[in-house]
């Protein structure tokens, strides 16, 4: 990373040619392909080298990149006596309660329906190092960026700089984040004047400034377009308002009142988590404290390498299309190889499409995050989620890829719409490797619809980012869940009596769609629709979504599940178009600023999943029931079933 | 005229039928089990009646009964037929789009309790305002109901119809119609079960109360009838979820209203104690063989909640008693996972084999193996020496994992009681800490048979300065029965904003609710002693999750409403730490609770001793720092007034209290056996 001489900006984001992560010191810059690259490591060097010389499995044991601040640390002195089991559960549990205490004030004090019914946001607890030491179950996908935003937000602020009272706020995709929406609140946590660790939660802002109300820019062709980015900087200092961050963050949104009390809410759920830590440090000691969050992490790591070292060794490759990007009708592939070697897994995005001009691309945090989560899912859900369950994965993301973007390319997308594409490919690799754990595509999208304009009623502005679900893919035993929010979250969506209360829109109908889930011997849940009416003033809308084109894939023999779609019908008239066709946009998925009029519909549809095993395996029984209660019609039974089928 | 003089409460649980009946001539208090029969429980309350029962002498009788959460659990309600408006039928089915846990790609997600199939739609729109954007179809409604009659197997009906909260004309008029149209067949209306926001909440907890009402009335119209055939004429009452009591055709009208009817007896008798001893706040904990029930008793008053789930994802959202489950008990297994951890539960050993101790087959450490190892439980004293424990059995049981993590058979033991101790204060962490509440104002209430065992421990690791073993742990919550009040909680959606407060609806909408309550109460023929409480539930405006304020005026008065406000932002800050002075407050709900004041028990006192009572026997024991020798106390040998200093055992026939060392045990004059840390 290349710093401004007077600290005030960066020049160039620096990356390792190999693996993407940031490189702050000198790094190796080595020859590669006739031209200097500049990489991160030895072992970047020698695995760039072995993915040219092999086509095949290899393995190279984990390095794990480390920055200054993790090298510098000095590790603990001789460890005072053997893990003590009753204060590896006491802690764990306790800790985990402290984050889940933290969350629920934040979905009971926030104001944005994407945090108080979305539950967009997490809370966890970071040692001084920047290891996440526990963290509670809300949304999922920041779990996997939460240590490298700690940790290169403590590259530009020392932690020993901190003090009492201090709370910093930072969302630079590109220093660790995730997208500009998503935004980190940490407040150190001091014991005795003593650093101890931190009180961390994310949160998902809806509205903060860019082309679009809500963030979601189909459109977005550079980050400038996608809201204000807020490199890490003290929102509280001592204790007390940062007044002149406060004024700028709220001059650079359309809903200030909102996001104000948005932004209270996260600090008040970090001062709660410090308080509740200083509280058990004073209570255990700090000693006990710190070798205990060691042990736990040395545990989590134990459980996660236990679980690898089962799957058979080999390269498990998969990959997926992205319709387009909103900028230009091409595809691009996201391709994922999985090198299980013993009990470690290196996970490579090498062969992913270049990066994208539209919004669809990741970050690091989201190509690492989407890989933990894919391997979660496949795992013991019981592991303790904290970075020693980490140690034993590597994830390598080339930079300048749709899987790991370079400044300034835009992104807000990749966190909500790739982000479950690559977790579903890290499933879909496992696939060759543990048939029984694995589900075909789930719909993989959120929907990302997003709307403002002024309100009727209050005199101010409004804007949303509303959530739907699709269906979950089949899986070994069971067919996919109906209406189940993508694998980056655990949203829930706005219940249509709180929607009308809130936005000018009439909901219309709100069903699922017959036929969307996937046959297959287990098929693939269904996804559903609303049509929505603009009442009483112009709203503004937006979208980032996907799979209106390229359907969820099946596994095993299966068929792909149903596409989603988005249609408005204008006032007046009867026939339902696509945005491409009515307002003249590259993409129906991802559009930027289209108006609504009163009296204008649009129909939102979610994708279905796909089937699991081929469906002539499927229970006749399961089909006759499929037939009766309308989640597969007839005529669907009859193509993909051969229904009634006679015994 | 017989001698009507005792009232009798019978909580029918899943092993045994505990029976309480008070005689309030002599304040006398009489208690027994019998066995329970799962198959018919009315089979268990006839027996025990038989046996132990004046059934002359009692004035009335109050019945904790599972018939309506069995059948939810088990799924066996009536099939019912579900109404909505044009467009939303997939409601139930869709949910909320979230999952139950992250990671867990085995889940399945849960359905409605009724069929897509029976799912009817009527071409009718309330919209955000209340008014009405399509007006009712009542032609369409007949077209509904006589598709509806074509289906034989429909009993029920639910309605719910979008906005019905804010104008209910639409359902309504669905009801008077259906109920022409289909007589025989019950009807379940959202805005008569809850006339709150968020329709799948409102949709799903109707369609629950549709589903248990056919099932629900015939269950318990056998049940009084053969009450009457045993000779018991007295009128009986069912305990609801609230903590309140119902009339059995009241039940039977509003079943979803006892799904969480014996848990919530503990309950109550824990505010009983805390009123006779003068404590403000109790923390409650009932362990028994599989899992612990937690809850509180706050300012001497049940706390309540709106999110009980029949299972994830499908919510009841009628007021009842909080009440948190974990899979924690005396049965619980303790193993050793993947990464070389001791772990404790959830798994159970159950009644069946049950605890290695128990000679029943049992082979994996239990927690009561656990305890019995440490010396704690007397093997010649369970349940007063009528069953003989097998100590080499749970010797060897914990032995295996000594092994494993190569300690010694003492430590593994202290070390599987510590974790299931730390399970608990995971439990009570949820309702305290949790929810902002500061464990040192609380006393801890420990009942059930074995929460005595863990009692001192659980103080410690809490930072709970005090606690209380109740007389009669073993049959508290039939003893909570005998002090419950009829009580109806009712809430209504009406969203309001401080800037605009319309202090006349706001007045209609607390008076109907008023009027609506003490008629339910004036239909079960109670009209004397009626208490009133109303409340207000507000939020900041944007914000999604509300606060209640007790309010202390019945009538709201323009230009008095400002210290409602005020009062607003206080408790946000004292429950959240921060508040917004100036911004504007949304009130959202509006509740009322009435509730008949009846007789109440009164105790007899204990005779009163002097000083520390003598010990029947001395026994090792081990604790953290090792085995020590302690003094072993019988219960029912204490007198009033009496101290035990820790460390030390009182045993009762159902339970053991261990007192560690550096805590005080003092006899209540009602025989509450009351602890507190020395010095």
């Amino acid at each position: 990373m290349r710093f401004s001489e007077n600290g005030f900006y960066i020049e160039k984001y620096l990356k390792c040619a190999n693996c993407g992560m940031l490189v702050y010191g000198k790094g190796l810059a080595k020859e590669r392909g006739g031209r200097a690259a500049l990489y991160c490591s030895d072992w970047c060097v020698e695995w760039a080298r072995l993915r040219a010389a092999n086509s095949g499995h290899f393995s190279l044991p984990i390095v794990q990149p480390k920055l200054p601040i993790e090298a510098r640390h000095r590790p603990a002195g001789p460890r005072m006596s053997p893990p003590d089991m009753v204060m590896m559960n006491i802690l764990d549990s306790t800790l985990v309660s402290i984050c889940r205490e933290m969350g629920i004030l934040l979905m009971k004090t926030s104001y944005s329906t994407i945090f108080n019914e979305g539950l967009d946001f997490t809370c966890a607890l970071a040692d001084t190092k920047g290891d996440m030491i526990a963290c509670a179950e809300f949304c999922p996908t920041m779990i996997g960026g939460m240590p490298l935003l700690i940790k290169t937000c403590a590259q530009e602020i020392p932690f020993d700089s901190l003090e009492e009272g201090d709370v910093i706020l930072h969302n630079d995709p590109y220093r660790g984040g995730l997208h500009c929406p998503e935004h980190t609140f940490f407040k150190p946590i001091f014991v005795e004047g003593e650093l101890i660790g931190l009180a961390v939660c994310i949160g998902h802002i809806a509205e903060i400034g860019g082309m679009v109300p809500g963030a979601f820019c189909g459109e977005a062709t550079e980050i400038f377009h996608e809201g204000l980015r807020v490199p890490p900087v003290k929102i509280k200092k001592a204790g007390r308002d940062v007044e002149e961050v406060w004024k700028l963050l709220l001059a650079n949104c359309r809903t200030p009142r909102q996001n104000y009390g948005d932004l209270r809410a996260m600090i008040g759920c970090v001062d709660l988590g410090a308080s509740r830590v200083a509280d058990i440090v004073h209570k255990y000691g700090k000693a006990v404290f710190r070798q205990t969050c060691e042990d736990l992490m040395d545990y989590a790591e134990r459980r996660m390498r236990a679980e690898l070292a089962a799957f058979p060794d080999g390269k498990y490759s998969f990959s997926d299309i992205v319709e387009n990007d909103g900028i230009e009708r091409k595809p691009y592939t996201v391709a994922i190889d999985l090198y299980v070697q013993g009990d470690e897994i290196v996970a490579d995005y090498d062969r992913s499409s270049p990066q994208a001009k539209g919004p669809i691309n990741a970050t690091l945090g989201v190509a690492t995050g989407a890989v933990y989560n894919g391997l979660l899912h496949i795992t013991d859900p019981s592991i303790p989620k904290n970075s020693g369950a980490f140690r034993p994965i590597r994830v390598v993301s080339p930079p300048g890829r749709v899987t790991n973007v370079d400044f300034p390319g835009p992104l807000v997308a990749g966190n909500t719409e790739t982000h479950p594409r690559l977790a579903n490919i890290t499933i879909g690799a496992m696939g060759a490797c543990v048939p029984e754990r694995v589900m075909a595509s789930e719909s993989c999208t959120g929907t990302n619809f997003v709307f403002g304009g002024n309100h009727p009623d209050y005199d101010e502005y409004f804007a949303c980012y509303d959530i739907m679900s699709g269906g979950w893919g089949g899986r070994y035993g069971h067919d996919g869940n109906d209406c189940v929010i993508a694998i980056n979250g655990n949203c829930r969506f706005n219940p249509t009596e709180v929607f009308e209360t809130r936005f000018p829109f009439r909901v219309e109908d709100c069903e699922l769609v017959q036929d969307s889930g996937g046959a297959g011997q287990w098929r693939g849940g269904l996804g559903y629709r609303r049509t929505l009416l603009a009442t009483s003033v112009a709203i503004t809308g937006s979208q980032c979504s996907d799979r209106h084109e390229v359907r969820p894939w099946s596994i095993f023999g299966g068929e792909p599940g149903g596409n989603g779609a988005t249609l408005i019908q204008k006032a007046g008239a009867n026939e339902w178009k696509t945005v491409r066709e009515l307002y003249g946009k590259v993409s129906s998925s991802k559009y930027a600023n289209i108006t609504l009029d009163p009296g204008d519909r649009v129909r939102l549809v979610t994708p279905g999943g796909g089937g699991y095993g081929d469906p002539s395996a499927r229970a006749p029984a399961a089909v006759a029931e499929d037939v009766q209660e309308g989640y597969v019609s007839a005529q669907a039974a009859a193509k993909s079933y051969a229904y009634p089928r006679r015994e | 005229m017989i001698d009507k003089r005792s009232v009798l409460g019978i909580d029918v649980g899943g092993t045994f039928t505990d029976f309480v009946a008070y005689d309030f001539r002599t304040n006398a208090i009489k208690t027994w089990k019998e066995p329970s029969t799962p198959e018919d429980p009315v089979e268990g309350i006839v027996a025990g009646l038989k046996r132990n029962g004046d059934c002359d002498a009692i004035a009335n009788v109050r019945i904790g009964t599972t018939v309506a959460t069995n059948a939810l659990l088990e799924r066996k309600g009536a099939t019912i037929a579900y109404v909505t408006t044009k467009g939303f039928r997939d409601v139930p089915f869709i949910q909320r789009g979230n999952r139950r846990a992250h990671y867990d790609m085995s889940w399945v997600k849960p359905k409605p309790l009724v069929r897509r199939r029976h799912c009817f739609e009527l071409a009718e729109r309330i919209d955000a305002y209340g008014a009405v954007v399509i007006p009712l179809d009542e032609v369409q409604v007949r077209a509904v109901a006589a598709a509806i009659r074509a289906v034989a197997e429909i009993e029920a009906v639910a309605v719910c119809l979008l906005f019905s909260y804010l104008n209910p004309t639409h359902e309504l008029r669905v009801r008077d119609i259906l109920a022409g149209e289909l007589p025989g067949k019950a009807l379940s209306i959202s805005y008569d079960v809850l006339p709150k926001w968020k329709e799948y909440e409102r949709a799903s907890t109707t369609i629950a109360d549709a589903y248990l009402k056919p099932v629900v009335g015939r269950r318990l119209k056998a049940m009084r009838g053969r009450l009457d055939e045993t000779g018991l004429t007295a009128p009986a009452v069912i305990i609801r979820s609230n903590g309140g009591e119902m009339t059995l055709e009241a039940a039977s009208e509003a079943p979803v209203q006892m799904v969480l009817s014996g848990p919530t007896g503990g309950v109550i008798a824990s505010r009983f104690v805390a009123d006779e001893l003068g404590i403000d706040n109790l923390v409650t904990i009932d362990m028994g063989g599989t899992s612990t029930d937690v809850s509180t008793v706050i300012g001497r008053k049940e706390s309540f909640t709106t999110a009980f789930e029949i299972e994830w994802g499908v919510p009841i959202q009628v007021p009842m008693i909080d009440i948190r489950s974990i899979g924690a008990g005396g049965g619980s297994i303790a193993w050793i996972d993947k990464g070389g951890m001791l772990r404790v539960g959830p798994q159970s050993a159950g009644a069946r084999p049950g605890p290695a101790c128990y000679g029943r087959g049992g082979t994996e450490p239990t927690v009561t193996d656990a305890n019995l190892v440490l010396g704690r439980i007397n093997p010649d004293n369970f349940l007063g020496g009528r069953m003989q424990l097998d100590v080499e059995a749970a010797r060897r049981a914990v032995a295996k994992l000594a092994a494993v993590i190569e300690t010694s058979l003492e430590d593994t033991a202290l070390a599987m009681v510590r974790i299931v101790d730390n399970n608990m204060i995971g439990a009570l962490r949820s309702v305290l800490i949790e929810r902002g509440l500061d464990p040192r104002d609380f006393t801890l209430c420990a009942f059930g048979g074995a929460t005595p065992l863990h009692a001192s421990a659980l103080m410690r690791e809490m930072g709970i300065p005090r606690a209380v073993v109740p007389i009669h742990p073993a049959q508290f919550s039939a003893y909570g029965f005998i002090m419950t009040n009829p009580r109806v909680d009712r809430q209504r959606t009406t969203q309001l904003i401080s800037t605009r407060f319309d202090v006349e609806r706001a007045n209609t909408v607390m008076d109907e609710l008023v009027g609506q309550c003490v008629a339910e109460l004036a239909a079960q023929g109670y009209t004397h002693d009626i208490e009133v409480h109303r409340a207000l539930e507000m939020r900041y405006l944007g914000q999604n999750y509300e606060l209640e304020l007790p309010l202390a005026i019945e009538r709201f008065e323009p230009g008095a409403t400002e210290k409602l406000w005020a009062l607003f932002h206080d408790t946000h800050k004292a429950r959240f730490g921060f508040s917004t002075p100036g911004e504007i407050i949304e009130i959202v709900n509006y509740s009322v609770t009435a509730m008949a004041r009846t007789a109440r028990p009164a105790l007899t006192e204990f005779g009163r001793g002097e000083g520390e009572p003598k010990p029947k026997a001395q026994r090792p024991v081990s604790f953290l720092g090792g085995p020590r020798s302690v003094p072993v106390f019988t219960r029912a040998d204490l007198l009033a007034g009496q101290i035990v200093r820790g460390p030390a055992l009182v045993e009762e026939e159902a339970s053991v209290t261990v007192l560690d060392a550096g805590y005080r045990l003092t006899v209540h004059p009602c025989g509450h056996l009351l602890i507190d840390v020395e010095g």
